[in-house]
């Protein structure tokens, strides 16, 4: 134990307050029995906390203070009644309805399980009757009417399917050479089963690259035979903000001859805003659509569109 | 604390009746101003009011009133440090603060004197340790909860600000300057 590292460790002042463990405080105390300065030094440090402990208390606080805090007190009373009286004049009908609602947290949580119950119950029971339309509209025999029902029922099941497909794509989020990939793969398949075309009316959907949807369309383009490919395009069109896609599936549309197509045609052909190839294309698609005979009207070819044009 | 939490005002007044004191000794000795310390307890309650939803039950209510009452302490010396501090000796005349006169003090005790003066010269970190160890006689335990550091941190903090006082102290006795 040196004066050295008694300044620097500060065991002087540790000593006097008691905080060091008995072996310390013993060589601390035997390097105190012989050097003259260090004593000096913890009776001085002594001398000093006596001292701090004759400070005087602060003389007490003024009556000011107690005044300010009662005035801010009182006032923040007030303006606690004010809210809490203000907005519920606790009027006759809230005490009425007050009495159905049970006071406990564990009743009233029964209660709201109880009525979640009976809400899902009365929910199925009488809301559900879509299910059953067709079967009336059979026995009514309207054609139309059970094929208009079947392709409300198409329409749900692929907004499903997509509803799927954005839940996989999110849980996924592969990069957009996989995607791609997995696009093109679907190329190689001659006839791909109604699974794989929804996944592929999806992409053409909801994929936020252009590459991948173009490459949709490609992979579309032999099967416009199929409702559902035709159907997801029409609904997939008016989307799409890319014009090479746009062209794309235009022309395909326009290839299948599907007269559905037609008002999103008008649409895209008088929209100021769209590409101006778009409007050509959709103009020439909507004259096809027109012409009587499919067999004898061709659209033009464009240039190939490659993707290394974007 | 629990009940003002829950809405009933009238316990903050009890709590203040208590506490007001020992907090007012603190922030007088920090600031070393007694008006100002009268501010900072008035400031203390009102945050206590304001934010009374936010205490929790897992602290003592008095290691929360002096949390509060050190950041009021720092708004105060933010504020006194950005306001322009009288030099000319002709202008301390006008902001005579309410203390004693120093030479009221020299008369009744020159070291007691000094010694308020060196604690004064310190850092006020050094000071707060000082204050709350020996003059408000918390443990060093209640002491590191209020300052949010580990026991042992407090401990060293405060023989270092011991040390630094005493070095203050003498060297203010060698050399008295005015004060």
């Amino acid at each position: 134990m040196n004066c050295q590292r008694i300044q620097d460790e500060l065991l002087l002042e540790a000593l006097h307050d008691g905080a060091l463990p008995p072996g310390a405080a013993d060589a601390v105390r035997a390097h105190l029995l012989t050097c003259d300065a260090c004593r000096a030094q913890l009776a001085s440090l002594e001398a000093l906390a006596a001292q701090l402990d004759r400070i005087p208390v602060p003389p007490a606080p003024t009556d000011r203070m107690r005044a300010g805090f009662q005035a801010m007190l009182d006032a923040e009373k007030r303006a606690l009644s004010a809210a809490s009286a203000s907005p519920r004049p606790a009027s006759g009908l809230d005490r009425f309805f007050a009495r159905f609602f049970p006071r406990r947290p564990a009743y009233q949580f029964a209660a709201s399980l109880s009525l979640l119950a009976l809400g899902l119950f009365v929910g199925a029971r009488y809301l559900a009757p879509e299910t059953k339309r067709p079967v009336i509209a059979q026995t009514e025999n309207t054609l139309a009417n059970a094929a208009s029902a079947a392709e409300l029922a198409e329409l749900r099941e692929q907004v499903n399917n997509m509803g799927r497909l954005v839940t996989y794509s999110l849980l996924q989020q592969k990069s957009t050479s996989e995607r791609l990939q997995s696009v093109l793969a679907t190329l190689q398949l001659k006839t791909p089963d109604r699974r794989l075309l929804t996944d592929l009316v999806g992409t053409l959907a909801l994929d936020p690259s252009v590459n991948v949807r173009l490459s949709a369309v490609e992979a579309l383009a032999p099967h416009t035979g199929e409702d559902l490919v035709r159907a997801g395009l029409i609904a997939a069109l008016p989307r799409e903000t890319a014009p090479l896609v746009q062209v794309a599936m235009i022309e395909l549309l326009a290839a299948a001859r599907d007269t559905e197509a037609a008002p999103i045609f008008a649409r895209l052909m008088l929209d100021e805003r769209a590409d101006p190839s778009v409007r050509e294309t959709a103009r020439r698609a909507l004259a096809i659509l027109n012409t009587p005979n499919p067999s004898t009207a061709a659209l033009p070819r464009r240039p190939a569109i490659t993707k290394t044009m974007i | 604390m629990l009940a003002v939490r829950a809405g009933d005002l009238d316990c903050l007044g009890e709590l203040f009746e208590r506490h007001h004191r020992r907090l007012y000794a603190f922030c007088a000795h920090l600031t070393g101003q007694p008006a100002a310390a009268e501010d900072i307890v008035q400031n203390v309650f009102h945050r206590i009011l304001k934010y009374r939803h936010t205490y929790r039950d897992d602290g003592r209510f008095t290691t929360w009133m002096y949390h509060l009452a050190r950041t009021c302490a720092a708004d105060f010396f933010n504020k006194q440090s950005a306001a322009p501090t009288p030099v000319d000796p002709a202008d301390l005349h006008g902001h005579a603060s309410a203390d004693p006169a120093p030479d009221a003090h020299a008369s009744q005790s020159d070291d007691l004197a000094l010694l308020r003066a060196a604690l004064h010269r310190l850092s006020r970190e050094h000071r707060e340790i000082l204050i709350l160890s020996r003059l408000q006689n918390l443990e060093h335990r209640e002491a590191a909860r209020i300052l949010d550091c580990s026991v042992g941190a407090a401990k060293v903090r405060a023989h270092r600000a011991l040390k630094a006082l005493r070095e203050t102290y003498f060297a203010l006795r060698q050399n008295p300057q005015p004060l």
